[in-house]
């Protein structure tokens, strides 16, 4: 009986073929990195975060113009070949504000991401593992910080502290480390119960290089993950403060700062150029990390199939 | 179940006093001498210097730190919040104008993305793998990533500045006050607040719809002839929505932290608007007691919350 091929008989055909030519390579990379490579949407989004970085760090060759200079006779003039966004109220290129802008801005979000691992992760993965007492403390010390709406621990912090870059950054660490402390200390609470743990601690290895050397390592795919959604939440949070005028400092230019004239309802109507563009550019710069944080997901958790 | 109660309530103490201990530490480090706050301002400016020095002591402002904290803890239980730094109006007050926009406001997105994101998010897992389900989850994805306040500043442009269908803001022209001159105000901060949280409540009632359409009581149900719809939507809906319930509870501090800047976006004069105008007037007092009191909403809600799924879910242990 015979019947029609499909597409994947002619694949094992083709694979047969190159076998029995001894022309198939062996696949040497990564099985995870293949499977990200194979999420479309994943590989679109690695590609717009790399070019959105890219040409941030090398704003000086992306475009000619200075962020932060003020020309009165090239106010609020729409888009040109000269401008090609168009200037804002006070004449500063849009554009350039908005590649300039995109250093601050993803410099808060990374920064921050990584501070709020860099803490959560250390005291998650120790007391998670040694747990009794300190990790009681640290349990519920997070579940206060966690219980706050993360915007009104946010502003409430900008009082105290003021407002500046660093505080900023500092902020967005201090409220966002309860997350990855829990979801650490979830994995090493798993993880310490396995048999290698227990080898380990049989041959007399010290608690700390147990923790960080032998079990963190084998936890780093979530950890992962949630450092990639943390940094895109940590971006839509700088512009919504940034928008109320609460967050960078308004000379600095970022995402968020070029969105605060939005506030002006004459603006919003009359001149979409000055704003919609860097709402266009946070929206897309959010959703293509939360693409890539989704296949990285994928990739690691081998219970999320498909 | 009155001893879960109970013991969930207890549970709550010790939170509220670690919350309030920060709060306090807060108003302490805070510039600004703690008087200002305590007493209205024209009874500071009637006093001499020295008389201000006898009522520090007075009041005790002089004692060691933790008989303070333990005073202001009393004077909140008591209902005493202090005064407003720029008006000298009782903070008690001024919130408590504010509180019915904001609940309106939060009610309203609130029934509005519990509907939709349900039905949508039903309607994606019973016809899952289709373009309607795939549309959906990729709605569901550019929704949670887009910031709420540009959806609002888009609605704003489109519907209110560009069509005139709606008002731009505020809640209340002058002139009107009936309570459904509030409706046109409340339609578009509704929407948006409404839309952000849809993606999230349809996200979860997808897969849990999916998790229960899987269960071996669909499969009776369906062999003993129970029409299609009923199945889905009775036999199905009723037990998917369970940890839809849950998730509606953990979006309460989103839904509060979310007023905060629709309000600023679309003038809404409640909770969330005081609170971003005490931040930038550095209005110290008035900034921490209404954290204070937003946190203490958001641990009531999820207590209650709690209570509703033991009810609801005879799976729950109630040890």
């Amino acid at each position: 009986m015979t019947r029609r091929l499909t597409r994947m008989d002619k694949r094992f055909d083709s694979i047969l073929e190159q076998t029995e030519q001894g022309t198939l390579k062996a696949s040497s990379s990564n099985r995870a990195l293949n499977k990200l490579a194979s999420n479309k949407l994943a590989v679109l989004g690695l590609a717009f975060v790399t070019l959105m970085i890219l040409s941030s760090v090398f704003a000086p060759w992306v475009t000619q113009y200075d962020p932060q200079k003020v020309d009165l006779r090239m106010m609020l003039k729409p888009p040109s070949t000269d401008h090609i966004l168009g200037t804002d109220k006070i004449g500063r290129d849009v554009f350039a504000r908005i590649i300039y802008g995109g250093r601050i801005s993803i410099l808060v979000g990374l920064g921050s991401a990584l501070g709020a691992a860099l803490i959560g992760v250390s005291i998650g993965a120790y007391t998670g593992y040694k747990g009794g007492w300190w990790d009681s403390v640290f349990l519920r010390v997070s579940e206060v910080f966690m219980s706050f709406p993360q915007i009104i621990l946010v502003l409430m912090l900008v009082t105290i502290l003021g407002q500046s870059l660093m505080n900023l950054i500092i902020i967005f660490t201090l409220t966002g480390w309860g997350s990855l402390y829990r979801l650490t200390r979830a994995q090493m609470l798993s993880l310490r119960e396995e048999e290698y743990v227990q080898a380990l601690r049989a041959f007399g290895l010290s608690t700390f290089t147990i923790c960080f050397k032998h079990i963190l390592p084998n936890a780093l795919g979530p950890i992962m993950v949630n450092i990639t959604l943390s940094t895109a939440m940590f971006i839509l949070q700088e512009a919504g403060l940034s928008f109320l005028g609460l967050g960078v400092p308004l000379n600095i230019p970022t995402w968020g700062n070029i969105l605060n004239v939005a506030q002006d309802l004459r603006i919003l109507q009359n001149y979409w150029w000055v704003w919609l563009p860097s709402a266009v550019t946070i929206s897309l710069f959010v959703l293509a990390i939360n693409f890539v944080g989704d296949g990285l997901r994928d990739t690691t958790d081998p219970t999320m199939q498909g | 179940m009155f001893i879960y109660f109970i013991r969930r309530l207890l549970y709550l103490v010790p939170m509220l006093l670690g919350i309030s201990f920060l709060i306090y530490l807060g108003l302490e480090l805070t510039p600004g001498d703690v008087i200002s706050y305590l007493l209205p301002p024209e009874a500071i400016a009637d006093l001499k210097p020295e008389e201000l020095m006898a009522m520090r002591e007075a009041l005790g402002l002089n004692d060691p730190f933790l008989l303070r904290y333990l005073r202001w803890l009393g004077g909140i239980l008591q209902g005493d919040f202090g005064y407003s730094l720029a008006s000298g109006v009782p903070i008690s007050k001024l919130v408590l104008d504010r509180i019915p926009a904001t609940l309106e406001l939060s009610v309203a997105a609130l029934v509005f993305s519990t509907i939709f994101g349900v039905i949508l998010g039903s309607i994606s897992a019973l016809k899952r793998g289709s373009l309607l389900d795939n549309s959906l989850t990729v709605f569901g994805m550019i929704g949670v990533s887009i910031p709420e306040f540009i959806f609002g500043l888009v609605a704003l442009v489109i519907f209110a500045l560009n069509l005139e269908w709606l008002p731009v803001g505020k809640r209340l022209m002058p002139g009107y006050d009936s309570y459904w001159d509030h409706m046109p105000h409340l339609v578009m901060p509704a929407m948006v607040l409404g839309l952000i949280m849809t993606a999230g409540v349809m996200r979860y009632t997808r897969s849990s719809m999916l998790d229960s359409l899987n269960k071996e009581f669909i499969r009776t149900a369906r062999s003993k002839g129970v029409p299609e719809w009923r199945v889905n939507f009775v036999h199905g809906l009723r037990v998917a929505l369970i940890p839809v319930v849950v998730l509606i509870g953990f979006r309460l501090p989103m839904l509060i932290g979310g007023t905060v800047i629709i309000e600023q976006v679309f003038q809404w004069p409640g909770v969330g608007d005081l609170f971003v105008n005490a931040v930038r007037g550095q209005n110290y007092p008035l900034v921490m007691m209404i954290s204070f009191l937003s946190v203490t909403a958001v641990l009531f809600a999820s207590f209650l919350i709690d209570l509703l799924t033991a009810l609801l879910d005879p799976r729950v242990k109630l040890e």
